[in-house]
């Protein structure tokens, strides 16, 4: 039975938030991974580096979410639940490492919502961007999700 | 200690990464990285959920294995060298299946002093079968 998904959140851009990346974040997910990059871990390492500090892996800022909201926001906003989503596609533009201490603001958006029939059924497209910026207004990371939905 | 593992004259098109294998991965890994991304979709935590859910049982974050490929090019270029990753989550990865990340470099580009490599990711199991697929773009030191 296929549901279409609403698509009246196109455009719909969600409440700046802020998160403050903490040193202990970046070594839990560093180790969750099991990279043990000394760049992610050591601090003397870090201190000695090119940017003064322990930098996050890549795909940390996945991680950033708003703790003050409903996180079932979009998926209500979409008219789906949890179990019927997969992730599709992800990327990552990075105009430098996020660092631990810093505050970054993080700005998300849907740019668009469409179906496709695949092998194994109807199934509609999310794409969002969140664009993450520093307390200068510059902009330090983008990120575009592909969420799959299976209607 | 360098960051920079690699300088741009030292990489040709056409160069193979070295692999990264990872796994076989094991519950806890998936419940660390829940813990550590946020990303608590039971879907990844309770086969039963998984299974009623009509996905046949837990399967891994696609976002773990996006961080396996960023650390296949980290470990090769160095922390701080990835500037774009983008990837397609093309199969499911189960519990106990191992993750082998490669790549190959497709370009170069050097623009005053900023020299960036463009590569080609993806990932398998052990069966072969591509489980991600993707591009990259680092930025790497020169030795001029």
């Amino acid at each position: 039975m296929a549901t279409a998904l609403r698509k009246d959140v196109i455009g719909k851009e969600y409440p700046p938030y802020a998160v403050t990346v903490e040193r202990g974040k970046i070594k839990e997910f560093a180790r969750a991974v099991g990279d043990l990059n000394p760049f992610y871990l050591d601090d003397a390492v870090g201190r000695a580096s090119p940017w003064g500090d322990i930098i996050a892996p890549p795909t940390f800022a996945i991680s950033f979410r708003d703790e003050s909201a409903d996180t079932s926001a979009l998926l209500r906003d979409l008219g789906t639940d949890i179990s019927r989503v997969l992730h599709g596609e992800q990327e990552f533009e990075l105009h430098r490492p996020l660092q631990p201490g810093q505050t970054y603001l993080c700005r998300a958006k849907v740019l668009d919502v469409y179906e496709k029939t695949g092998k194994s059924g109807p199934m509609a497209f999310v794409v969002r961007e969140t664009a993450v910026t520093d307390g200068a207004n510059e902009i330090v990371a983008v990120l575009r999700h592909v969420t799959v939905v299976r209607l | 200690m360098k960051y920079g593992k690699i300088y741009v004259e030292d990489v040709k098109v056409g160069d193979d990464l070295p692999l990264l294998v990872k796994g076989p991965l094991a519950q806890i890994q998936l419940t660390r990285y829940a813990g550590a991304s946020g990303d608590f979709n039971p879907i990844h935590q309770d086969d039963e959920f998984a299974r009623a859910a009509g996905m046949g049982g837990v399967f891994a974050h696609g976002m773990l294995s996006m961080a396996f490929v960023a650390q296949a090019l980290t470990d090769w270029a160095g922390a701080g060298t990835v500037r774009k990753l983008g990837v397609r989550f093309a199969g499911l990865v189960r519990l106990k299946d191992t993750v082998t990340c490669r790549g190959r470099v497709l370009a170069k580009t050097s623009k005053d002093d900023t020299h960036e490599i463009e590569v080609e990711v993806w990932a398998e199991n052990q069966k072969g079968e591509k489980v991600v697929t993707g591009r990259a773009t680092l930025r790497v030191p020169s030795r001029g």
